[in-house]
């Protein structure tokens, strides 16, 4: 297969991903509509009574607002986007008219990747840019934000981001099912997975938790997180989990009867 | 693995579009296709014929890499499957069950959605595939408006896509009013007849594959019973018979009785229906001789037997005499 195919591909995975209007709404709702919540409602109380409410912006907001976008809300939108890309043939039942185009179906599984990615950037970076724009709006005598913070915090939400839709596009292809697939991820991520970080009991053993590494390195928290990790133990963890997920994505959709 | 290399040659087209030797798929201890020898020409309409479960979409699931076989070898225009399956799939176009589409796109984006998989030229196919099957005007309409009928030509239209030598239509006429079963029909034959493609077609409505297809197999149990031309067939084995409309029954009977042209006679809704004990050539005699006997004689007609007659006799399943007679 050339790279011409591949990148047609992609395209075509795209376009469904681009025409989904239902899950799109959803997830411009989850990345974006979160931040103009929290922020709106922040101005309003601080508004309302300075005295009690300090300005939801600047560096504050920052901080409050990349917790939204990278492990509480957004993640919700990269759910939606990599299940719908990794289970969107299998539940409308068009996979195995791919299937008997005689195309590889690893290349079938590989176009799914970079599209759910290239759906999810867009969607972190206009709530990022929300997220922004609550913190310089509504600063009112907080410090603001250095550039470059901003620039570490970008990085930071596209890697929390791109991470959770990358292992939601090999669950759900390894459990062809959309609704298991994000049951399963949301329960995980914003259940189990904080409840078991804060037990210290468990030791280092917290660092296979995909949010371990994602607290160690996040900007906002540098110098502060909940688990201490060596460097490779977070490189480490972080490719192993949508390494992992992807793996066992392809092999369900090299093996299973289409 | 050279013992399939020996059977893809590209120099040296093969005359078979499906060729399956002792093709066997077990699911535990139940067979559902059983040790199928079928052979396919190219250029030919046929059909795959068998009641309800008889195992023919298993059998096609098999052919186009949907599911594995357990035993036997398959070959799709003489390349080996599933050793050469991508090979083989590139000029095969298929409709397994029911099409299916995303019914959030346009039946447009549904082709590109294909196109895009089968590589950079099938997405000029696109528009003529679309005008072929009626769909151009409606193209950029999401399919989930489209009626069950626009997704079986959406369907066919996904398959020219691949410009197939071979098209495998799974019981392609469900959900086709009359007018589009009869164009449907024109455009399967129009396929063979003026582009020489092979289309085999499973279907259990016999009626459908006696008028568009050349050739048929029967499958009952997950077994091929029988396989051949239609017109054969239809007559193998069949008594020859004849309807015969007279102006008095009960002499003619008594006439026919006498003779040993006739192996047997009887009377069916005012007229009389005969066996004939030596073949077709005969009808003349009994003619003559009612004739001769001072009876007149105003219908000779054959008993032309169909494939469905043909059908009910040698499926095992369907044993009760009168679902006979009714077909006869």
């Amino acid at each position: 297969m050339n790279a011409e195919t591949m990148v047609q591909m992609v395209g075509a995975d795209l376009l469904k991903l681009r025409k989904k209007r239902g899950t799109l709404i959803w997830a411009l709702v989850l990345a974006v509509g979160s931040q103009v919540v929290f922020f709106v409602v922040g101005a309003l109380q601080h508004s309302s009574d300075p005295l009690h409410n300090a300005p939801v912006g600047g560096v504050n907001g920052l901080r409050h607002g990349l917790d939204l976008l990278c492990f509480f809300v957004g993640p919700l939108a990269a759910v939606l986007i990599g299940t719908e890309a990794g289970a969107g043939d299998s539940s409308a039942g068009v996979f195995r008219d791919l299937v008997v185009t005689g195309r590889s179906r690893l290349a079938l599984f590989a176009s799914r990747v970079p599209a759910a990615l290239a759906m999810t950037v867009p969607l972190v970076t206009l709530g990022f840019a929300a997220m922004c724009a609550g913190i310089f709006l509504f600063a009112g005598s907080e410090p603001l934000p250095a550039v470059s913070t901003l620039a570490w915090c970008y990085a930071f939400a596209l890697l929390a981001n791109g991470l959770l839709c990358l292992v939601a596009v090999g669950l759900s292809s390894l459990l062809n099912s959309k609704p298991a697939t994000i049951t399963a991820l949301i329960g995980w991520q914003l259940v189990l997975s904080p409840v078991i970080i804060g037990v210290s009991s468990l030791g280092a053993t917290r660092e296979l938790l995909l949010d371990a590494p994602l607290l160690h390195v996040d900007p906002v928290r540098a110098g502060h997180p909940e688990i201490a990790m060596s460097l490779i133990a977070v490189l480490v963890t972080v490719i192993a989990w949508p390494l992992v997920a992807a793996t066992l994505g392809a092999w369900r959709t090299r093996t299973m009867d289409a | 693995m050279p013992t399939h290399r020996t059977h893809n040659s590209s120099a040296v087209p093969s005359q078979t579009a499906i060729e399956t030797r002792g093709l066997t798929k077990r699911y535990g201890e139940r067979r559902a296709i059983d040790g199928v020898d079928l052979r396919v020409p190219r250029g030919s309409a046929f059909g795959f014929l068998g009641p309800n479960g008889a195992g023919k979409t298993t059998m096609i699931r098999m052919l186009l890499g949907l599911t594995s076989s357990s035993d036997g070898s398959m070959s799709l225009l003489g390349h080996p499957v599933p050793a050469d399956r991508a090979v083989a799939l590139q000029r095969v176009g298929a409709i397994v069950e029911e099409p299916r589409f995303h019914m959030h796109l346009s039946g447009r984006e549904n082709l590109r959605v294909v196109a895009a998989v089968r590589g950079p030229e099938a997405r000029s196919r696109i528009v003529p595939a679309l005008e072929r099957v009626g769909l151009a005007e409606r193209a950029d309409e999401k399919v989930k408006r489209y009626s069950l009928g626009m997704r079986q030509r959406l369907g066919v239209a996904r398959c020219l896509l691949a410009d197939p030598l071979l098209l495998i239509l799974d019981e392609p006429t469900n959900g086709l009013d009359p007018g589009g079963i009869q164009e449907f029909r024109w455009m399967i034959r129009a396929m063979v007849e003026q582009e020489g493609r092979t289309v085999f077609i499973s279907s259990h409505l016999l009626d459908e594959v006696e008028k568009i297809c050349d050739a048929a197999a029967i499958v009952d149990r997950g077994r091929v019973v029988t396989q051949g031309p239609i017109a054969e067939l239809a007559g193998a084995g069949a008594r020859e018979e004849l309807i015969l409309g007279v102006d008095d029954v009960d002499s003619a009977l008594a006439v026919l009785a006498g003779t040993d042209t006739v192996l047997e006679a009887h009377a069916s809704d005012g007229c009389i229906r005969v066996v004939l004990a030596f073949g077709p050539d005969t009808a003349a005699e009994v003619n003559a001789l009612l004739v001769s006997e001072g009876v007149a004689v105003d219908r000779l007609e054959p008993v032309r037997h169909s494939l469905e007659q043909r059908f009910l006799e040698i499926t095992s399943r369907i044993d009760d005499p009168t679902r006979q007679e009714v077909a006869a």
